[in-house]
């Protein structure tokens, strides 16, 4: 009996493995967005954000403890944080990770039958990723773009005026694109984050979008 | 009175997220103009508009403005809040958008008179849209020199404006909690006046703060273009200027509506093409926070602060949503509750727990298992969290309840005595897909 008992369930679980992952690139961009604040920590979520794109889209604990080292914080640090906010991914995503709105003004405008759609379609529920990593399903808060209710965001975009029909649509669409992917949505943001980064110009979003703030309605 | 456009004047003008084309329209001259005055003209010219903050609290901007030091022992930080989290609410989104400009323009113009250092505009990671644009304008702004070194060719006017993206969290749209964030940790929220100094005297990095919505700053450069008085000219007594009203919901033509202060709601709703699929059952006219008033009662509303909160409601950050008759409130503020349990930040018991309670009890009413005494339970739960907790959230998850139970209390009763919905099969927001949103809102 006593050795089924484990006798240390409190000793921690060992420290990740350091991994160097950050390109040069990725050091410059963090060099660069550490020198806007006073202190070097307040670069933790940018750098998160880095990590998030330099890891394939995801926060494992080795991506943790690199962003830890290079800003000179503890590993629970920057835990913390990392597990405090939802765009963080502790875990693998699929290749596209649909996070439909099913708040207030979505709800009630269908965003629940988009949702038994999508999970029809894909063959999964909500919170669970397709056997081919493909597509994750989640639910999500406001997106706070209610008029063009339902919403659903995929990577950097926004997808408007969802129907169970035309989200179909949408997968297809998606099916073929290499974009709006986590790691390309954690890209577009480090990018929004350098200055000058404008005139490369970035995000998977179209000039169109930029310019139909409302949707299809004004 | 109704649509009265004035940061929107341009917004339909190909191009003004450009510099060149807003320039063309005016734009910059808000800051030119104001870099003429003392910086005490600047904030007094912000005094006589009259212009409150519009990021939900309606605290006249002037104040804070005025509350920032006038020396600089210490660097001056300029915040933007663009955490535009508040359901039903779309305004900052649409700005950030179409007239980055103006919200750069405002916010040089607030660094102008308040000392500041540098600025950061903190945008909801969701956002990368907007923020996109915002980091356009501002790399546009350095080029032509209002941004940088001795701007404008005024000699020790530095200023830098830099973008902060948040990531994913309604909370970091508290005041504090921004703070927070943007200091590199969780978004919980600070201490507050009168057990800790006020932003004003020490927020970020113990530096003076100050922080407004991007309606605010938006307005903020209207008014020095065109003047404090010409903006108080509008609105009510103490409503002054326009809001920016987002329509959502059951509504023919939803968009974001910038009407003048003291608009009767009913004029808004008609101008926005009216309740669509049925009959006007309720609307909630603030967010998500705010309680939801029954149509019967909508008549003699008025769109500015005083009236709403006249009538039970709250104008908050202008989430107008509107509700037709297949809405169940039962639905609905479970819906609501489900959302402050998700946003809650933990650092205190009353919303930590309390949100929870409420959702659990309200997902056993609609799911048919509701009890006698269940009502009442609700509220007792609401008036401990309200007022008990640490932040605004805490509040603003327990308004909107004891709201609908006070406007729909027979609904309420309905679903505990006959276990289903009182507006039938069909009812919106439809019974759950999800057997524990905990578990399942967003994977981990
Ligand atoms: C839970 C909570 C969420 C909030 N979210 C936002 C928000 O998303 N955007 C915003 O401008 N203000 C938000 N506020 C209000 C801010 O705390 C603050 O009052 C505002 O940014 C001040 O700017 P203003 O004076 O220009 O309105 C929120 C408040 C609370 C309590
Ligand atoms: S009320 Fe308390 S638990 Fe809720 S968000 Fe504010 S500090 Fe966090
Ligand atoms: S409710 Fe879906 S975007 Fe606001």
């Amino acid at each position: 009996m006593a050795e089924s008992v484990t006798s240390n369930i409190r000793e921690p679980q060992p420290a990740p493995v350091k991994e160097s992952r950050f390109s040069e690139l990725a050091i410059a961009e963090l060099e660069e967005i550490a020198s806007h604040y006073p202190e070097r920590k307040a670069a933790c979520l940018p750098a998160l954000w880095i990590a998030q794109r330099e890891y394939e889209g995801y926060l494992p604990p080795a991506a943790i403890q690199e962003v830890a080292d290079r800003l000179g914080l503890s590993y629970s640090e920057v835990e913390g944080v990392a597990t405090f906010y939802t765009m963080y991914n502790l875990r693998k995503r699929g290749r596209h990770h649909l996070e439909v709105c099913t708040c207030l003004t979505c709800a009630v405008k269908g965003a629940y039958e988009v949702v038994h759609k999508l999970e029809k379609e894909l063959g999964v529920h909500v919170g669970q990723t397709t056997a081919d990593g493909e597509f994750t399903l989640s639910e999500a808060e406001c997106l706070d773009f209610c008029g063009a209710a339902t919403v659903m965001q995929v990577g950097d975009k926004y997808f408007t005026q969802l129907t169970p029909e035309n989200v179909v649509k949408v997968i297809d669409e998606l099916r073929n694109s290499p974009d709006y992917t986590p790691a390309k949505l954690a890209d577009s943001i480090v990018k929004v984050l350098v200055p000058g980064a404008s005139e490369q110009g970035g995000g998977s979003f179209s000039a169109e979008d930029l310019k139909n703030p409302a949707g299809a309605m004004l | 009175m109704a649509i009265r456009n004035l940061l929107f004047e341009h917004r339909l003008v190909p191009g003004i997220e450009e510099i060149d084309v807003y320039e063309k329209h005016g734009g910059y001259e808000g800051l030119r103009k104001a870099v003429t005055l003392e910086r005490q003209a600047v904030i007094d010219e912000v005094k006589t508009s009259g212009l409150r903050g519009r990021g939900g609290a309606g605290f006249p901007t002037w104040i804070k403005w005025n509350g920032l030091p006038k020396n600089t022992d210490k660097p001056h930080y300029i915040i933007c809040n663009a955490d535009e989290g508040e359901p039903g609410t779309y305004k900052d989104r649409e700005l950030m958008l179409k007239l980055p400009h103006l919200l750069v323009e405002g916010m040089i113009i607030a660094g102008y008179a308040g000392l500041g250092t540098a600025g950061y505009i903190y945008i909801r990671g969701e956002y990368v849209e907007p923020a996109w644009q915002v980091r356009k304008a501002i790399d546009q702004a350095y080029k032509k020199g209002y941004l940088g070194k001795n701007i404008l060719g005024i000699e020790g006017f530095n200023y830098d404006l830099y973008v902060h993206m948040g990531a994913g969290s309604y909370e970091c749209g508290e005041e504090s909690a921004l703070m927070s964030s943007l200091m590199g940790e969780r978004g919980n929220p600070r201490l507050k006046a009168p057990h800790a100094p006020l932003p004003v005297h020490e927020g970020v990095w113990k530096s003076p703060t100050l922080v407004n919505n991007v309606e605010t700053y938006c307005a903020a450069t209207w008014i020095l273009k065109n003047g404090g008085a010409e903006y108080a000219k509008l609105g009510t007594e103490r409503s002054k200027g326009t809001k920016i009203i987002s329509v959502s919901g059951h509504i023919a033509k939803p968009a974001n509506y910038e009407i003048e202060m003291g608009t009767p709601l009913l004029e808004l709703l008609e101008a926005a093409g009216g309740v669509t699929g049925g009959k006007l059952k309720a609307v909630i006219p603030g967010g998500s926070s705010v309680q939801i008033v029954p149509a019967d009662k909508l008549a003699g509303i008025n769109l500015d602060y005083e009236s709403c909160s006249a009538n039970g409601t709250l104008l908050g950050s202008g989430g107008f949503m509107v509700f037709n008759d297949t809405t169940d409130i039962v639905l609905l503020m479970k819906r609501t509750s489900e959302f402050y349990m998700h946003e809650s930040c933990g650092k205190c018991t009353p919303c930590r727990e309390g949100t929870r309670w409420l959702f659990k009890i309200l997902d056993r009413i609609t799911s048919g298992s509701g009890r006698e005494g269940d009502i009442e339970m609700l509220l007792d739960i609401c008036s401990q969290i309200d007022g008990r907790s640490y932040c605004g959230l805490g509040d603003a998850a327990a308004w909107p309840i004891v709201g609908a139970i006070k406007a729909f209390r027979e609904e309420f009763e309905y679903w505990i005595a006959h276990k289903r919905s009182p507006v039938g099969d069909h009812a919106v927001p439809p019974t759950p897909v999800v057997v524990n949103p905990l578990l399942t809102l967003t994977p981990a």
